[in-house]
Parts: structure tokens; C-alpha cells; sequence
């Protein structure tokens, strides 16, 4: 049988890839299975040996025996050297790397020969995205971040718009012109970058960050283009991708003379912009990059800003993001700085670079056909988390905030997730410049949607009540609607300004609904906010040949989340009209 | 002694010897041929660690049992692993020692000591062999260079075991099969798994090196921190170790 093209293709191109490290590593593999007992896929599936690290590094192994290696050349069969014959290999294949690993290193952490598993497994993923093999989602987020120059496809606009709202809600919290957030401005100390999740979902910590530089008395700014620091070539294998990102990163900040660049808290964007980036893009940086945790904490060390841990009352335990950890030796920044601003804060057993994975890395949260095994293999982190006995797990990466606010509403943990930014942001102790009035400012406040007429979306009437009591309390005239046949003569009806859509729902699903929505002449111009539990069914809406909706929040909601993004969505398409 | 021993105690160890040094050159030229990643990024991590201490580190991590979960949380395993190989370094110092130094041997202790290495060796070898055919993920990741490398180091050891004597007095069989099995041992460790310390050095050089620069290597000193019990449904969680850096 001929090879299939993508097959040979596949083959050349790991000639091209293997340097003496990789090779290193593929000759030094003896099988011990010591590595086997690391992997938190293999404690999930005992009985499935095809999750051991071993088992899924050879897969990269039997080609390189086959093709690249003497004795596998003469004796296939003897080694287990293998070649990939056709395509259905090759997708195969993708399964493995993809669906069987999040590339978290901890086996690589515990092979006794130093067989570095964790880059078998990225170095095979960039092999098959070089032949267009990958899950969907990993070629959409791709996309999104070669063509717009961020992985979530926000729009420049829409991030502009966005850190100027968070700019002026500052300037108003604080009641001072100089917490306004810099865009753009050239001979600064630093340059903020953020993950666009910050933008698109939670541009709370934008405004936090900001209220921490402004505290700090900081000269910095945010830049227009170059601004998002995570990575997804990172997570595909594809160097090219991490190059041409990381030196949008740098580039811009020699464009603006900034002296540093911060990162925020994000463990992969920390490791590919601090560590991975200059060998991808081939670029030497001139200047210092950190990560927001070591700025906050320095912050703190240097008399910057002044904290009270009293502020933040909670218990609290903190997740080590494995790229941050076992990439880049961060493990006592963040304990440090928790430690000064929270005061019960419990270890998380193991800890440090031998934590286990938040389940959510190496790209996990965006490839939905691997869920179900994702959260099966959660049961690890679950019952880790669960043993702290703490009620708010942190963590300083927003890929470990997604996959702990998943795996902790899936194994029905009492817990919420939160970042440092957020906790720092909370106990700062900051003089107001001008104080607002307590009344003024409750009539600010409350009547956020006042008004405003939004149609509430959901077949749960817990999640009706509970959205519709929060808007009600902030001036909005809420409609409500158990099903999409519903939803629609509503709006048809009454012309709401904004529409809160769940997507799992009985007969016609809130996907079919958005659709629908969208390509009605009447309706189309209708403002959706996406409201739902289940985020593997994001695709459903995000793959549709229709304009994306303008929000999107994750069960369970936080009020402040619910409020903001709203209030975000309002404004900002007030601005655009 | 016979010639043909003779001749298995020289002249074949000698070509073996030889066979497998030059393909070990020819090896590590390949190896040395395949061009180096470098980093270029300026280290990371806590000041104290450094490129040269993270290389250290991961050369000596194999001796520093507490330093690495998998082998802290299964000490009988390592603790295979150190006597193993001591009866491999054992086994190959009896096949100099007897052509070259017999006296050694007449030295009081060396005989029960080289056959207590190579005799638990040799026990250990068939605990491994049945671990790696016994077990559903061993079987999975076992190629049958990997079963034909143990069985073929088991039965070295127990000829080992049985040349250490130097004594013919019950014929030459057990020192001849012994010659001859290291003599095929030799040629076939280059083509085998068991060249795996010939990269030993290389991959734990360049795995430290990268840590090191990192900030993740070294664990500046392990002190294993107990689990939390009682956490249902995880038993793989219990006894679990913590790595706590402890500055100086």
C-alpha cells in the first residue's frame, strides 16, 4: 500500500524537527513505567493502558525508530518501530496527542532517565497541524490568532472599546482622571499585556490590574496591537504560530520604548512569552518581561501599594498552573503574595511542580470532542481540591481558571476560582481622590439597566429567578421566556434591548434559537448574551455561519460577572450605533 | 584450562570489546550530529537556581530517591533499580576480574560479595520480568527488545553468579557460557535498549540544563510534607509528598 501524502509529509517533517534534545530523549526511553503512575488521565482509567505517558510517546517514537534510528530501519518489529500509512492513522493519532494529554510535564518530572514526554507530545501535535490534522477547535482558535492577532478573535475595536470602559468605570471608582488606562503611550516602564479572555469575559481584571498600577503610581500602558500574550502555538506543536505571536509581543513593545513587559496572570502566555517565545520567533529581547504576579508582589515588598488581608475573608487554597511550575520555576511568587493578602490560606497536596493538572491545559478547554474524558480524568484534581477543605481555590492562570470552574461544577464541588489580580485588587487600601457621595453612588450602581427591557432565556427557573432578580435590582424591565418558541415571539413582541440566551434547552435548542435569531431581518440586530453551563457547547454557537453573539457567560453566575458583562454589551453597542 | 576458554576469556571479549566501542563512536558521532536547541531566553526562575546547578541536579536526581515522586512513592522499585545495576556493574567487573586479575578473587569477601550483587540481580531481573509481562500497561509500552534485554541480563547474572569461583573443578560450561553470553552481550547492547546509559548523560545534561535555567531544577532540598488522608476515592493522592523548597 502507498503512503498517503500527509503521512510522508509527516515523516519529513520530523526529520526537520529532531534536534539532539528530542533525540535524546527518544533513545533514552527504556520503558520502565515509572512515569505511568504520574499522569492524572492514567489515575482517572487505571485499566487503560493506552494513557500511559510511555505508551503515548511512542507513537512518536515507532517513527522515529522507523525512519530516523538504525536498528528500527533493519528490524522494525524488534523496537516497535511503525510508520503512519494513511490518514486514518494520522487521525488516529491526533486523538492521542490531542485528546490524551494536556502536556502538563509531570511525567516528564518523574522519568528517571529524563525522557521529556510533554515535548514528544507537542512536537507530534505540530507534526499533524503542519498537514492540517487537528480537532477543530484548535484550528479555529489558530486561526482566529494568526488572522486578528489574538486567540478569541476580538475584534481591535472591540478591545479598545473594552479597556476604555473598564478605563472610565475606574476613573469613576476611584474618583481620579489619573487611574485612566494608557493606550498606547510611548516611554513607559511597562507594557501590560493580558489574555483576550480578560477582554471578551472577564474585563474585570483589566480594570483590577489598572487599579493596581494606578495604586502603584506605575507608568505604563497597554498597547493597541501586540497585547495578547498567550500563545496557541504553545498547544498545537506549531512554531511558526508561536514565533509570529511572541514577536508581535515584542515588537510592539520596542515600537512603544516600554522597559518591561508584564504579563498577566496566565501560566501558557507566561511561558510563551517569557520562556518559549525568543526561541520560537528567533528573537533576543532587550527588555525585562514578568509576570503580573512578581510585579504585584514587588508592589508590595517596595511599599507601592498597601494591603489588608482582612479584606479578603474567605479560605483559600492555590493551584500551581503546571507551565508556570514545572516550565518556568514560579512556584514561590504566588504563595508569597497570597500569603500577604489573604489571611487562611491552605497548601494543596501535592503542591508546586508536583501538582496535578487544573485538566484544562495544553489547549484541552477548546477542544469539546475530548470533554468527556477530560472531566472523567478531573476526578484527580477534584478530589485534590476537595481535601483543602478551602472554599476559593487560586490559581494565576486563566486556562486553570476554566477547567477548575468546570471540573468543580462538574464533581459539584463547593468552590469558586479566582486570580490573584482579583484577591490583590480586593485588599488594596487605596485614598479616594474624591470621594462620591454614598447616595449618588447608590443610584449609579442600582440603576445600571435602568430603562433597559432584557428578555431572560432559561428553561431552569432557579436561573430565571436569580437572573431576573439581579437586573430587576439594577432598574431593568425583565422579560422571561422557558423555551425558544417563546423567546422569539417575545422579542418579535416587545423589542427588548438585550436577549440572555441558555443553550441547553428542551425542543429548540438555544443554538437553533441564536440562528434563528440572526437570520431574521426583524431580529438580527438584536443584542445575545450567551448564558450557559455547559461551555463545550460554545462551538454550537461560535461555529454557526452567523454573526458571533455580544457576551458570553458561564453558569454558575456571579452577580458582579452578570452585571458587568451586560452593562459592557449595552454600552459598547450604544457607542457602535 | 581448556583453549577454547582461553580464547572466551580473551580473545572473544577482546573483539567484543572492541566491536562495541566503535559502534559507540559511530553512535555518538549520529547522536552529536543532530543539532542542539538553544535558549535564548534570559533565565527565569528563583535566583538560586542556575543552568550548571539544574544539570547537576538531574545527573544526580537517580541517587536522590525523596527528590522525585516516582520513586518516593515506590522506594521498593528504586531500591531494585540500585541493586540491579550494581549487579550489572558486578557482572561486567567479574569478566576483567577473571581474565586479567584472578588474584582479586582470592582476596577474602570479594567471591560472597560479587555473588550476592550478582545473584540479587538476578532475582530482581525475574521480579521484573514478571512486572513487565504481568502488567496490563507494562505489556502495552514492552517491545520484545525490552523483554529479550532483561531475560538475556537474568540469565548473565545467574552464569555470573556461577563464574564467579574461577573453578573448573565442575567443568568449564558455566564459565564458558558466561564468556560467551558477555561477549554477545557486548554486540548487542549497542542495537538494544540497554545502551540507554550511553544517553543517560546527554538527556538528563540537557533536561537540567533547560530547568536550571528555568528555576525548576534543583529542588533545593526535599522535605516530603504528609498528604491530607482520608480523601475519598483517592487513593493515589495518599502518602503523596510535597516538594518544599527550603532556602539556605
Amino acid at each position: 500500500m502507498e503512503r498517503s501524502y500527509k503521512a510522508q509529509k509527516v515523516i519529513d517533517r520530523l526529520g526537520q524537527k529532531l534536534n539532539r534534545q528530542v533525540v535524546g530523549s527518544l533513545v533514552a526511553c527504556v520503558h520502565c513505567g515509572n512515569c505511568t503512575d504520574s499522569c492524572h488521565y492514567v489515575l482517572a482509567n487505571p485499566d487503560d493502558p493506552t494513557y500511559a505517558p510511555a505508551w503515548k510517546g511512542d507513537r512518536l517514537r515507532k517513527i522515529f525508530k522507523k525512519h530516523f534510528d538504525w536498528t528500527g530501519r533493519v528490524v522494525p518489529w524488534w523496537v516497535g518501530a511503525k510508520s503512519p500509512e494513511t490518514d486514518a492513522d494520522l487521525e488516529e493519532l491526533k486523538d492521542i496527542v490531542f485528546g490524551k494529554c494536556t502536556n502538563c510535564r509531570r511525567c516528564t518530572m518523574n522519568c528517571p532517565m529524563g525522557v521529556d514526554f510533554a515535548t514528544f507530545n507537542r512536537l507530534t501535535r505540530g507534526l499533524l497541524v503542519h498537514v492540517g490534522i487537528m480537532p477543530e477547535g484548535v484550528a479555529v482558535v489558530s486561526k482566529d490568532q494568526w488572522e486578528l492577532g489574538n486567540q478569541m478573535g476580538v475584534l481591535k475595536e472591540d478591545y479598545i472599546d473594552t479597556v476604555e470602559w473598564m478605563s472610565d468605570e475606574l476613573v469613576d471608582e476611584v474618583g481620579d482622571d489619573k487611574a485612566a488606562i494608557p493606550i498606547d503611550k510611548s516611554d513607559v516602564e511597562v507594557m501590560y499585556t493580558i489574555n483576550p479572555r480578560e477582554a471578551k469575559y472577564d474585563p474585570r481584571t483589566i480594570s483590577d490590574a489598572a487599579k493596581i498600577f494606578w495604586a502603584a503610581g506605575e507608568s505604563y500602558t497597554m498597547p493597541s496591537e501586540g497585547w495578547d500574550m498567550t500563545n496557541f502555538g504553545l498547544f498545537s506543536g506549531d512554531d511558526e504560530l508561536g514565533g509570529t505571536v511572541s514577536r508581535r509581543v515584542y515588537e510592539k513593545a520596542q515600537a512603544l520604548r516600554a522597559k518591561k513587559v508584564v504579563i498577566s496572570e496566565c501560566g501558557h502566555g507566561y511561558r510563551s512569552t517569557r520562556c518559549e517565545g525568543a526561541n520560537w520567533a528567533q528573537f533576543d529581547v532587550d527588555f525585562v518581561m514578568e509576570s503580573s504576579v512578581q510585579t504585584m508582589l514587588r508592589y508590595i515588598k517596595e511599599g507601592k501599594i498597601k494591603v489588608d488581608k482582612s479584606l479578603n475573608i474567605s479560605s483559600y487554597t492555590y493551584h500551581d498552573s503546571c507551565n508556570f511550575a514545572r516550565s518556568c520555576g514560579m512556584t514561590e511568587e504566588p504563595r508569597e503574595l497570597l500569603n500577604l493578602v489573604v489571611s487562611d490560606f491552605r497548601e494543596m497536596y501535592p503542591n508546586r511542580a508536583e501538582n496535578y493538572c487544573c485538566t484544562g491545559g495544553g489547549g484541552a478547554m477548546s477542544m469539546t470532542e475530548y470533554t468527556p474524558q477530560r472531566l472523567k480524568s478531573a476526578r484527580v484534581k477534584a478530589d485534590q481540591l476537595k481535601a483543602t477543605g478551602a472554599k476559593v481555590v487560586v490559581t494565576s492562570c486563566h486556562n486553570c481558571v476554566d477547567g477548575l470552574t468546570d471540573l468543580i461544577k462538574h464533581y459539584g464541588l463547593d468552590m469558586e476560582v479566582t486570580q490573584l489580580v482579583n484577591l490583590v485588587a480586593n485588599s488594596l487600601l487605596v485614598e479616594k481622590a474624591a470621594e462620591v457621595p454614598e447616595a449618588e453612588h447608590a443610584v449609579s450602581t442600582t440603576l445600571a439597566f435602568a430603562g433597559r427591557t432584557i428578555l431572560v432565556v432559561d428553561d431552569e427557573a432557579d436561573a430565571r429567578r436569580f437572573i431576573a432578580t439581579v437586573l430587576e435590582d439594577n432598574g431593568a424591565t425583565v422579560l422571561q421566556a422557558v423555551d425558544g418558541d417563546e423567546a422569539l415571539q417575545m422579542m418579535r413582541d416587545k423589542k427588548p434591548d438585550l436577549v440572555t440566551l441558555d443553550l441547553s434547552m428542551p425542543g429548540k435548542d438555544g443554538g437553533r434559537v441564536f440562528e434563528e435569531i440572526r437570520n431574521d431581518s426583524e431580529l438580527s440586530g438584536a443584542r445575545v448574551c450567551i448564558i450557559t453551563g455547559k461551555p463545550e457547547l460554545r462551538r454550537l454557537i461560535y461555529e454557526r455561519p452567523v454573526r458571533e453573539p455580544e457576551g458570553y457567560i458561564n453558569k454558575p453566575i456571579q452577580e458582579d460577572v452578570l452585571v458587568s458583562n451586560l452593562r459592557r454589551i449595552l454600552e459598547l453597542t450604544n457607542k457602535a450605533a | 584450562m581448556s583453549e577454547q576458554l582461553h580464547f572466551a576469556e580473551h580473545t572473544l571479549q577482546e573483539v567484543a570489546l572492541g566491536f562495541m566501542a566503535l559502534v559507540y563512536c559511530i553512535r555518538i558521532y549520529w547522536f552529536t550530529r543532530f543539532t542542539a536547541g538553544k535558549e535564548r531566553q534570559p533565565p527565569t526562575g528563583p535566583a538560586s537556581t542556575t543552568p550548571r546547578k539544574g544539570i547537576l541536579f538531574s545527573w544526580g536526581i537517580i541517587g536522590m530517591p525523596w527528590a522525585m515522586e516516582s520513586s518516593r512513592k515506590n522506594m521498593f522499585m528504586w531500591l531494585q533499580f540500585v541493586l540491579f545495576h550494581m549487579g550489572v556493574v558486578a557482572a561486567i567487573g567479574l569478566s576483567f576480574i577473571i581474565p586479567y586479575l584472578p588474584e582479586v578473587l582470592a582476596i577474602a569477601g570479594v567471591i560472597p560479595t560479587l555473588q550476592v550483587l550478582t545473584g540479587t540481580a538476578c532475582v530482581i531481573g525475574v521480579m521484573r520480568m514478571i512486572r513487565r509481562l504481568g502488567g496490563k500497561h507494562m505489556r502495552a509500552i514492552s517491545t520484545p527488545d525490552d523483554v529479550f534485554s532483561l531475560l538475556l541480563l537474568t540469565v548473565w547474572f545467574a552464569f555470573a553468579f556461577q563464574a564467579v569461583p574461577n573453578s573448573t573443578a565442575n567443568g568449564e560450561w558455566q564459565l564458558m557460557t558466561y564468556f560467551w553470553m558477555t561477549a554477545f552481550f557486548l554486540v548487542y547492547v549497542p542495537f538494544s535498549k540497554i545502551s540507554h546509559y550511553l544517553y543517560y548523560p546527554f538527556t538528563r545534561y540537557y533536561l537540567g540544563k533547560s530547568m536550571g535555567r528555568r528555576g525548576v531544577f534543583p529542588f533545593e532540598r526535599g522535605q516530603p510534607q504528609a498528604a491530607p488522608t482520608g480523601t475519598p476515592g483517592a487513593p493515589a493522592l495518599a502518602n503523596v509528598g510535597a516538594i518544599q523548597r527550603v532556602k539556605a
